[in-house]
């Protein structure tokens, strides 16, 4: 390999330099038709599921082609939505907050043409590479963080769970059957650098063992004082220990304040945390964003562990599916999962659905906890 | 024939939906065939240990990342996260493997040019594996080498004309939804406040001074498609004032069945024919509307702008025209002290451009948590610390019933001493000549 | 003491034990400043390739350019 320069001089990294010019304008890239129309739509119409149609006031309309994307995503698979847009769209299509891809056309001959086309392509192992679906009443794609492809502090996959839960509420994806849309949403530690906190299912990696400490590297690694600055709940403190006979510098951890975010972990590379048995997945329902009817609410957690079980997640998929199915038969036309479980009670959620009760399940970290029990005589046998 | 056996993550490329597995092979068998003929900058072998280390940690159930403190490109101090694998003999192609953050245009329109661009620069830069797109809403352009960073910001700025996102204790690549560009509901310009703010605050996104992360995201409607209530530090959301406008025609086709409710996005058969009375009327969370069996009626003064009679009948009913946004403020996840909520500060605010009302908000914000805010601790915290009448003082926004759920039930209320007659300091002689010891 | 010297020489000082400080430490340095016109003096310092940025991802840090054992760790150093 030769080095090839893109013209940066390391010498003088300030000659030439351009910095703060952020992103493109975000009308750059409009198709022509919305270019048209910004601010003007009148209403719009889900002509069938993955397929929108919006009506600008006008008269023009646009018709909406949205396909489930991987978040992980290779250049060959971006230079093939590429090839479709340049065929189909004039080059635009965008990307939706939920790792969707659209693609616009005006025309509804040639909107059916490519539905046909990005519903007919798949990948040499048998998926479809541009499942068309994700509207209304069903599942959209999932949102979700790196897992084990590229984080430090997972406590399972992302990728994989995702695809296997994709896999399992696929038929959802491509209908609209659903009392209300069911956001779900996976992150791989309680961290959340994708925040699950306010989906209908989120699904959230946990640690379940304190960081192991590697008292042999952990001064010839690590600033001490950073591993300790890094805990949230300061469970980490310096200390001396005896390591084959000599006193070395290391760091101690106060097991029982540890909440397993891994923070120190970040900081301190002899503070592993990872465990392959000690880790795996909440799973918290009933949380919503939108303002619809009933205000935002978080997720609460309904099952407190469930081991990894790569490369399938047989468990996890199967509790996933049962829920949404509890709920497609259980509740009414526009209630979300949390306002269904709000609606029935949270001990009939646990009856109708079958899941275990456990101690795990009563919060008990600092202040909010109270408030989540119950001053009430008011339940249900 | 494949570097590693990968006998686990073979398994997920069968079933329905989109298998990245299937995708990181059809890139390694791209870069094995090197059909544009690139001299590679980093290994050409490298989605395929990508591979190779996911398998292991397939196996073992453990990542084999560890963190790396370099931000990357001179003077900035983020946008580059480093990550390095803990198995870098068995995967030298992924030893070294960095993560850059592009700035996305708000919304996420894109020609295939600027992709096929930006493709162009990672398939001989970089791994050719990417996120489209990361939790915050960047282009995520996965793995590279430190000696690539450089070059690939000189590239970025030079030939693409654009930046990298952030990342850090700074202001996050803010994000929008799609608003006014194909949605009827957007309050305001969701794209172009963002796309202001973000070029107005270049220097809070690139060189951190905060003492942690800050994010705005701006939704266009109470829908909340971007989630800036439950994600953004700053969250601004559009409303109105007046009155939902009405077509009362269209009302009627839908309650005749000509148009179907809800946008078509319930096909459950059955759900029946629709209802407007149960399904608009008695879920109106205020219970404000009222229908007569030919005319539909809102009592403006009680609605609270839920958007679901609006969703449902999209045709009929429209939002007002005294447009603005509401400001949410210290929404966060849940470390440490548990998941917060953006807590309402501004019922309404303007969002004309330039769009100085909200910066003069934003800028209160940050030079009051900027001055008062701890180490790693989110403006939603800070709040708890310290109230949210010191937010209210440091903004100079006046209390009012908007700003609670209910008024506190405790009388434990700090009094400043100019708030009481006379002040703090008393006569204790005074007092004496009326009471005895 | 000019005030890039009191930035370096406080990073000095210190360096026995920590070699990356998070910003609001350089803000005690100098009380009498707000936290923009310390941030001037931490971006010069970074631009005249003084002080480095460190980063957890979450948090930034700034240390002497190369100072720590944090980068001999990444093998970069």
């Amino acid at each position: 390999m030769a080095f090839i320069s893109s013209g940066y001089n390391p010498e003088k990294p300030m000659e030439n330099r351009i910095t703060d010019i952020g992103p493109h304008k975000y009308d750059e890239y409009f198709p022509p038709v919305i270019k048209k129309n910004f601010g003007k739509w009148l209403y719009h119409e889900i002509l069938e599921p993955g397929v929108l149609m919006h009506v600008a006031e006008s008269g023009d309309k646009v018709y909406t082609v949205r396909v489930g994307g991987t978040r992980t995503m290779s250049i060959t698979h971006i230079r093939e939505l590429c090839d479709i847009a340049d065929k189909y769209c004039g080059g635009y299509l965008r990307w939706t907050t939920r790792n969707n891809v659209e693609f616009m056309v005006t025309d509804e001959a040639a909107m059916k043409g490519l539905r046909d086309e990005l519903n007919g392509r798949k990948f040499s192992g048998g998926s479809f590479k541009f499942p068309v679906g994700g509207t209304g009443a069903g599942i959209s794609n999932m949102v979700h963080t790196q897992g084990w492809i590229h984080c430090h502090t997972p406590a399972t996959d992302a990728s994989g769970p995702v695809k296997c839960v994709m896999d399992a509420v696929f038929d959802d994806f491509k209908d609209m059957r659903l009392p209300s849309p069911v956001r779900i949403a996976l992150a791989c530690c309680i961290n959340m650098c994708g925040a699950v906190h306010c989906s209908d299912i989120g699904l959230v990696g946990i640690h379940r063992k304190p960081p192991m400490v590697d008292h042999e590297w952990a001064d010839q690694l690590c600033e001490i004082p950073l591993a300790v600055a890094a805990c949230p709940t300061a469970a980490v403190r310096p200390t001396t220990v005896e390591y084959k006979g000599e006193k070395v510098k290391s760091i101690a951890i106060k097991e029982d304040r540890c909440m397993y975010c891994g923070n120190c972990y970040t900081m301190c590379p002899a503070l592993p945390i990872s465990d392959g048995d000690g880790d795996g997945i909440a799973i918290m329902v009933g949380g919503k964003v939108s303002n619809r009817i009933s205000t935002p609410k978080f997720s609460k957690v309904v099952v407190g562990y469930i081991p990894n079980e790569p490369p399938r997640w047989p468990t996890l998929t199967k509790v996933v599916k049962h829920i949404v199915e509890v709920y497609a038969a259980n509740a009414n036309k526009y209630e979300r999962i949390g306002d269904w479980a709000e609606r029935i009670g949270w001990e009939s959620f646990f009856k109708l659905t079958g899941l275990e009760f456990t101690h795990h399940l009563i919060d008990d970290f600092r202040d909010p906890a109270y408030y989540t029990w119950r001053q009430s005589t008011q339940f249900k046998f | 024939m494949a570097k590693h056996a990968t006998p686990l993550l073979d398994k997920l490329e069968s079933g329905p939906w989109p298998s990245f597995v299937s995708d990181i092979k059809q890139e390694a068998a791209n870069r094995n065939k090197n059909p544009k003929g690139l001299d590679y900058q980093i290994p050409k072998d490298c989605p395929e240990d990508l591979l190779g280390v996911l398998e292991l940690s397939y196996v073992e159930k453990e990542s084999h990342w560890k963190h790396g403190g370099i931000v990357g490109v001179f003077g900035y101090g983020g946008g580059v996260i480093g990550r390095y694998s803990d198995q870098p003999e068995k995967f030298p192609g992924v030893a070294h493997f960095h993560t850059m953050r592009v700035a996305q245009p708000s919304g996420k329109y894109y020609h295939s040019k600027f992709l096929r661009d930006l493709c162009d620069i990672w398939d001989l830069r970089g791994s050719g594996i990417t996120n489209m797109h990361g939790s915050t809403g960047d282009i995520v352009l996965l793995g590279t080498q430190t000696p690539q960073l450089e070059e690939i910001f000189h590239e970025l700025t030079h030939n693409m004309k654009v930046d990298l996102g952030g990342s850090g204790s700074n202001l996050r690549t803010p994000e929008a939804c799609l608003g006014q560009s194909r949605c009827e509901y957007a309050c305001y310009n969701t794209q172009g406040m963002c796309y202001q703010l973000t070029m107005d605050y270049q220097d809070e996104l690139h060189r951190p001074a905060f003492p942690y992360k800050f994010k705005f995201k701006f939704d266009g409607c109470p829908n909340g498609c971007v989630c800036a209530m439950a994600r953004s530090d700053f969250a601004v959301v559009g409303t109105w004032k007046d009155d939902i406008k009405i077509d009362q025609e269209k009302v009627k086709a839908y309650v005749g069945g000509a148009i179907k409710p809800n946008a078509g996005a319930h096909t459950n058969p059955k759900w029946g024919k629709f209802d407007i009375q149960a399904e608009v009327v008695n879920l109106c969370p205020t219970h404000c509307m009222k229908w007569d069996g030919s005319k539909l009626s809102i009592k403006t003064a009680d609605c609270v702008r839920c958007m679901h009679c609006i969703n449902t009948m999209p045709q009929a009913l429209h939002i007002g025209d005294e447009r603005g946004a509401s400001i949410l403020v210290g929404a966060k996840a849940p470390v440490v002290d548990g998941a917060q909520m953006g807590s309402l500060l501004v019922p309404f605010i303007s969002c004309e451009e330039p769009y100085d009302e909200v910066k003069g908000v934003i800028e209160k914000i940050w030079d009051w948590w900027m001055e008062e805010g701890k180490n790693r601790e989110r403006v939603g915290e800070t709040m708890k610390r310290l109230s949210f009448q010191k937010l209210l003082e440091v903004t100079d926004i006046p209390a009012a019933a908007h700003h609670v759920k209910e008024p506190r039930s405790n009388p434990y209320i700090f009094f400043k001493e100019e708030e009481v007659p006379g002040g703090w300091t008393r006569d204790l002689d005074a007092y004496r000549k009326r009471h005895q010891r | 003491m000019a005030e890039k010297d009191v930035v370096v020489d406080f990073l000095k000082s210190k360096s026995a034990s920590k070699s990356k400080f998070y910003f609001k430490d350089f803000q005690e340095l100098f009380p009498d400043k707000g936290p923009r016109d310390v941030k001037k003096i931490l971006t010069q310092l970074v631009n005249e390739e003084v002080l480095e940025f460190w980063s957890s991802g979450s948090t930034t840090m700034y240390g002497l350019k190369g100072a720590g054992k944090q980068s001999q760790a990444e093998g970069e150093g």
